[in-house]
Parts: structure tokens; sequence; C-alpha cells
């Protein structure tokens, strides 16, 4: 497995992550004071601090931390050095070092950079997702718990991926750069086709969905469920055999999907009425052993007590240092080639390992550390 | 590699690998045409046309998997095949001979790789799942939107694309270890699973706190007022986002606020942002969306106008951003997103429209099986080439 230097901000460190859970060593590089991420709401101890952000806990998972001032001699040295033996350097722009010194002291380096974009709910409004998102005629959504962010980051690190793969190939190193404006505005190729094709523009459609006449979210009894009944009739015939409306029952047109999108609002009310009895669980089990596609609509909080996650290793319980045993997401990558996740480091832990492996005496560790860059 | 996919979860992955050089070989049935999602029908080649941009850079071989001798065939290009992909329900393939145990043991270099919606174990496996499910299910739709809101879903297929994304950075991960080991694996990626890693900080805070996380609405932590604010005209926006007191200050002489030093601080802007809404929307609501944008900007406040997608697709003249013309023997007359990225030394594929069905299926049965006319017209007799 690979060496890796992070040295990202938050837009792009999705892709570091990624890396860590396909297994490979990964070093954040943070100043002294510690990285945006450790600031971050929300967090999980009772009395904020640098190592229980959830932000940091959950994206830093698995690295080593170096705390390093890029701006000493010192500090370009050391980062200089390891450069050196690593495979890849990720990072927002700015580098922290300039690029030509990089390649010089590794020729087979990978540097991978995205760029320092608008802020997310601007970046969002300008690709035309922002559009998208949101109940109709309200004020429009941005995705929320920053997935724009992890949307571009899986650019990051797809790309790096590939730059890896032909360097190891080639022998020769790669330079990536994503562009984190263009990475958001590929989220956006569906409406904008569909605007080119047949000059059709793409509405925010809220919860009720606008795909087939009878999909989108329910109300139930604790919260909400989804339902995408196909067009064909067959699928209404499964859903009325369950639902025994006799309202719905007794118009017979219903089979047929273009008869189901003029009343629409019609058999969404009579739905409604029907599901807000009943819990989401029995709603979803029962659809789906009847054919019907149907999910709960989950809260972050019933994630993480979800019986698929669990069953398949995605959530596992780690022993987070000061904080106990804690329900924690092994990432999607992880789950499936079983990497072990450790937690996320302390501040400057690992600046004696990283040194020492690079040959730094405990003396020479020693004036570092007093002379600030590290 | 050998690409099973349909719909846009599967051909969007490998589209990513076809652009960064793969040769990807679709199977394809003539009876059951695949679409991404519906559009129209390109008249020459018979294709939707959301399908020529979702399948760029591949070839379409046709094989009938209802027949014996089409299942061997789809067996031997695998047993030459670097990487299979396939987006079946959970158990598809092994019901017609092409599942993991059988190709590996035939090419054990074969990265095989499926991406369902739920992965092919645990309670879930058999469930069906759609795009809209999985929003639903990933916490996507109670993690956007404010605490007063139903859920809130985004109006495209954004699951297919991040559950294309993680497979095409596993597939790569699993050629960078096979290269070492010599061997294959068997990818069962979720693309459920997928969505949920995209949120992973709010679960993890929800499992420590055993609290719903709060809906923050368009609103940030850090930084305020920010907001999306109706400007003049049909369900018009502007989003706003003040990042920095000096940009307040610019944002306040913009629009003529008077000096209230409850709002200097981010704070003050964060505890009276109700307040500082209603202030900037009746400013906003008489004003047309790009005069919002354009004053704002010229005075250092980040602002960007909600753009619908005829906002942002460009004149077809004129490409920009992610959006270039498509290129090749077929070219429809669309535009479509290339890469947002760049490599260098190494380049990626140039863009060239999805041909027809079954337009590569004699030169990959040549190239790859080494098969000549009188092989290739044997099966085709035999229907199993259709």
């Amino acid at each position: 497995m690979s060496l890796v230097l992070d040295v990202t901000a938050h837009p792009a460190v999705y892709a570091t992550r990624l890396l860590v859970e396909a297994g490979h060593s990964v070093i954040r590089i943070e100043p002294r004071a510690g990285d945006e991420l450790r600031r971050m709401r929300p967090f999980l101890g009772d009395q904020p601090d640098l190592e229980n952000g959830a932000y940091h806990q959950f994206f830093n998972a698995g690295k080593r931390s170096l705390t390093l001032d890029p701006s000493t001699s010192d500090g370009r040295a050391i980062l200089l050095r390891l450069a050196g033996k690593a495979a890849a350097v990720l990072a927002s722009e700015p580098l922290p070092v300039d690029e030509q010194a990089l390649m010089e002291a590794n020729p087979a380096l990978v540097l991978a950079t995205m760029d320092q974009d608008e802020p997310e709910l601007c970046a969002y409004a300008r690709s035309g997702l922002l559009a998208i998102t949101g109940t109709p005629g309200q004020e429009p959504a941005l995705l929320g718990s920053h997935m724009a962010y992890a949307a571009i980051g899986l650019y990051l690190a797809t790309a790096t991926a590939a730059a890896m793969l032909a360097a190891e190939q080639t022998g020769q190193g790669q330079r990536v750069r994503v562009s984190s404006a263009d990475a958001l505005g590929c989220f956006a190729e569906q409406s904008v086709v569909g605007w080119l094709a047949m000059g059709a523009v793409t509405e925010r459609r809220g919860y009720r969905g606008a795909i087939t006449a009878v999909s989108g979210g329910f109300p139930c009894l604790d919260g909400y469920w989804m339902v995408s009944l196909p067009h064909s009739a067959e699928g209404w015939a499964r859903l009325m055999d369950w639902v025994q409306d006799p309202e719905l029952a007794a118009d017979p047109a219903l089979a047929d999907e273009s008869e189901r999108l003029k009343k629409r609002d019609f058999i969404l009310d009579r739905l409604t009425q029907w599901s807000k009895r009943f819990p989401k669980e029995e709603l979803v089990v029962e659809a789906q052993k009847r054919h019907i596609p149907a999910s709960p609509v989950a809260t972050a909080l019933e994630l993480a007590e979800d019986p698929q996650l669990t069953a398949r290793g995605f959530l596992r319980q780690v022993d987070l240092p000061g904080l106990g045993t804690m329900t924690f997401p092994a990432g999607a990558i992880a789950t499936v080639l079983e990497t072990p996740m450790a937690p996320a480091p302390r501040l400057g832990a690992d600046n004696h390992a990283i040194l020492g492996e690079l040959g730094y005496t405990t003396a020479e560790i020693g004036a570092l550390l007093q002379s600030g860059a590290i | 590699m050998i690409d099973f996919t349909h719909v846009l979860a599967g051909p969007f992955c490998t589209r990513l690998l076809a652009d960064f050089g793969a040769d990807v070989a679709r199977i394809e049935s003539s009876k059951h045409p695949d679409s991404p999602w519906r559009t129209v029908k390109d008249p020459n080649l018979d294709r939707d046309v959301a399908y020529l941009v979702v399948n760029r850079n591949k070839r379409s071989v046709t094989i009938n998997l209802k027949t014996e001798a089409g299942r061997e065939l789809a067996a031997r290009i695998a047993g030459v095949a670097d990487v299979l992909v396939e987006n079946f329900s959970a158990g598809v393939l092994d019901r017609v001979d092409l599942g993991y145990e059988r190709l590996s043991a035939m090419n054990p270099r074969l990265v095989y790789v499926s991406m369902s919606g739920y992965g092919h174990s645990g309670p879930r496996r058999d469930w069906t799942s759609m795009n809209s499910n999985l929003q639903a299910y990933s916490g996507l739709m109670m993690s956007t939107g404010s605490e007063s809101d139903p859920p809130i879903s985004i109006s495209n297929s954004w699951m297919d694309y991040v559950g294309g994304l993680h497979a095409c950075f596993g597939i790569i991960q699993a050629l960078s270890r096979r290269a070492v080991s010599g061997v294959g694996m068997r990818l069962d990626l979720s693309q459920f699973e997928c969505g949920v890693s995209t949120i992973g900080p709010a679960l993890m805070a929800s499992a420590a706190s055993r609290e719903r996380p709060r809906r923050a609405g368009n609103r940030a932590a850090g930084a305020a007022p920010q907001g999306c604010y109706r400007c003049a005209g049909k369900d018009e926006w502007c989003a706003i986002s003040v990042q920095t007191d000096e940009q307040w200050r610019a944002l306040a002489q913009v629009m003529g606020f008077a000096p209230d030093s409850r709002f200097d601080s981010v704070l003050g802007r964060l505890k009276h942002h109700d307040e500082i809404d209603r202030l900037i929307t009746a400013w906003t609501e008489t004003r047309d969306k790009p005069d919002v944008e354009g004053l704002l900007k010229a005075a250092g406040v980040p602002a960007e106008r909600m753009r619908r997608a005829n906002e942002v697709a460009p004149d077809s003249s004129q490409p920009a951003g992610p959006f270039k013309p498509m290129s090749g023997p077929h070219a429809a007359d669309v535009l479509f997103t290339t890469m947002p990225l760049g490599l260098s030394p190494a380049t990626l594929a140039e863009p060239r429209s999805a041909g027809r069905l079954g337009e590569h299926t004699d030169d990959v049965l040549r190239s790859w099986l080494g098969m000549d006319n009188s092989e290739i017209e044997a099966l085709r007799r035999a229907e199993v080439l259709a």
C-alpha cells in the first residue's frame, strides 16, 4: 500500500478518506493549531475540543497526523523529504510548497490538486443543482451535511487513483487537476441534457416525486416512507391488493398509468390517509414482500442502527480515545475491501514517529519542535 | 472491461473508466434496449440521446444471454477481460451461470464488480431500489432543508452518480492491488452505502448523541447571513453567503441598510438571522436576479443566482464549463459534460458518442477472442448475436 500526503481542505477531504478506506497510509498535514475540520460542529463529546468533532473523526479516520509549518525552511524540508517517499500528494490550492520542488523531490509522484471555489451554497446555485433541489415554490435547498463537497471529493479521489495506477505502470509521475466548479457541474448533466435534447427544464419536486404517478414520500406514523411504483398495471394491482381502499378500487381506469397521472393528487391523498396509520418499518417490509420498490425516509439517527449497514460491516463499533466505544461508519469502500479503520489521530500524534522514519534524531526532533517547524 | 450494466449507476461507472482509457465492451440485448432515462431517440442510431451521452467511448456487443451458446460466449469474453461490471439485482448473473465463482475460476485475474442497490448480502439484499428510494433511505432527504420541511429530494439521479464514482474508484484500487498480487477480486458494492458514506459525520454525531440531527436549511455554522433570497419574477432566487465582516459591510452598503451594531459580528448576525433575512428579501424581491448577483459580486460579496438547466447549458456554438460538443461518426446534436479534470502527461480519451446497438460485436469477437469471420457468421446464424 502507498504513502499519501493529505493537505486538503474540507471541499476535497473526502478524497483522502477514500484512500484510507482503500488501505493506503495517509498522513494528514496540519497547522500546529489543528485544521478546520477539528473546529466544525457537531462534536461527539459533551464539550467541543479539537479531538472530538464529528467531521474530524469521520474524515480523518485512519490517518496519521503531522503538524508542520511549511512556511519555515525546516518545515518545507520535511515536507519535501516526505514527498520523496510518497506515491501521491493531494492538496487544495494553493499548494503549501511550490510544484516544481515537489516534482523534483520525487519524479514518480502523483500531485493532485483541487482549486478553491466560492462558498458551497453559491457554487451549488451556479452549477444548476440548486434549481432542482427543494420544495416547489419554496426557497430552494442546498444538499445537507455538505454532501456537495463529498461529491466533488469523489472526482479528486477517482482521478488520483487513476493517476497512481498510471504512475505504478510507467514509473512516471502525474499531475492531476480537478476543477471543483466543473465537478459539481457534472452532477447537473441530466437536467442539462434534458434541456438540450428536449427543451425541458427540470424543476424542484419536493418529496412527492414526479417520475411515475405513484412515487414519492408519504407520511406515516413515525415519519415518512418512500414508494416508487412502476408504470405498469401489475404494480398498481399489487398496491391495490394491499391497500384495500374502496374509493381507489371503485375506479378500475386507474390501472392505466395515464389515468393515474390525471388523478395523481387524489391518489396520493388517499394513500397518505392510509399510510399515516402504520410505522415506516412495517410499511416498507410489507411493500418489499409485495415487490413494490419502497424504503424508509431515514434520518441519520435511524441509519446509526440500520440492520443492513450493521450486517455488512459498514457500521462498526470502534473505541475512540476519550469517547469510549462508538458506532462508526467504515464507509462504502472500506466495507467492500474489508479494510480495518482506525480512529482519527490526535493533533500531532505522529510527529515523532514520522520524523523518526525520515531519519531525524530525537535531538533534531526536539529542536524542530522548539523552532515551531513542527 | 466487460460491461453488463444498465440504466445509469453502472453505465456511468463504466463511462468514467472509458474516459480514463479503458476498452469497455457493453454486452447488450436487442430485446431490451437500454436507456439511462427517457429523453428523445436519435433517429439515425435508434438510441435515446441520454444513452449516447452516458455510454460514450464504449463499444456495443449484442449477445443473446437467453441461449446457452450466448452465455458461453459471454463467459469467454469475461475470461479475457480485466474487469466485469454489473448492476443487476443480487443473484441474476449467478442464475445465467456468469457468477463470480465460475468466472474467477476461469480467469483468476478478473476483477468482478457488482453494484446493486443494497449489496449482495444482509437482510435487504433482495430489496428493489430506485434512485428515489436510495435518496430517501441514505439520509439525503432528511439531511436537506430546514426543521419544519417535509423530506427534500434532488430531482435527478444523484445516487447513480455517487454510486458510479465510488465503484470506479474501487475498481481502480482493485487493479492496483492486482498489479502486486496477480489475482483479481470481488467487489460487492452497495449504492446505499455509497450514499450513507457522504453523510458520515452526521451519522457519527447521531450515534453519539442518540438524537436526530437538526436540519440547518441553507444556513452555515460560521458564516452569516447565508441563504437563497427571492428575487423579482416567478420563483427566481439568488444565493448569498457572507463570509466576513467586511463582506457584510459591503452588502449593507449595496442594500442601503442603516448601521446596526447588533449585526457587526458573525455571532450577532447568526443571532438575528431571521431579521436580516427579511431586510435582504425586501431589497432582492424587487430586483431581477442577475442584477442582485451583479451588484453584490461587484461589491465583493459572494452571490450566485439560481440557474436552471437552460441557464447553465451553453449555446452549442459556445461550449463552456464542463460542457463540450460530442464528436464521433454519429455525433448527436447535444453537448455533454467532459471529465472535470486534467491529467498530465497521461491523457483522457477524446469523447466519442456511443454507436448503434451491436455495432462493435464483430470487432470485439475478433480482437478479444481471435474469432474469424466464419465462426462469427455461425454464431449469427444461430441467433446468438442478437
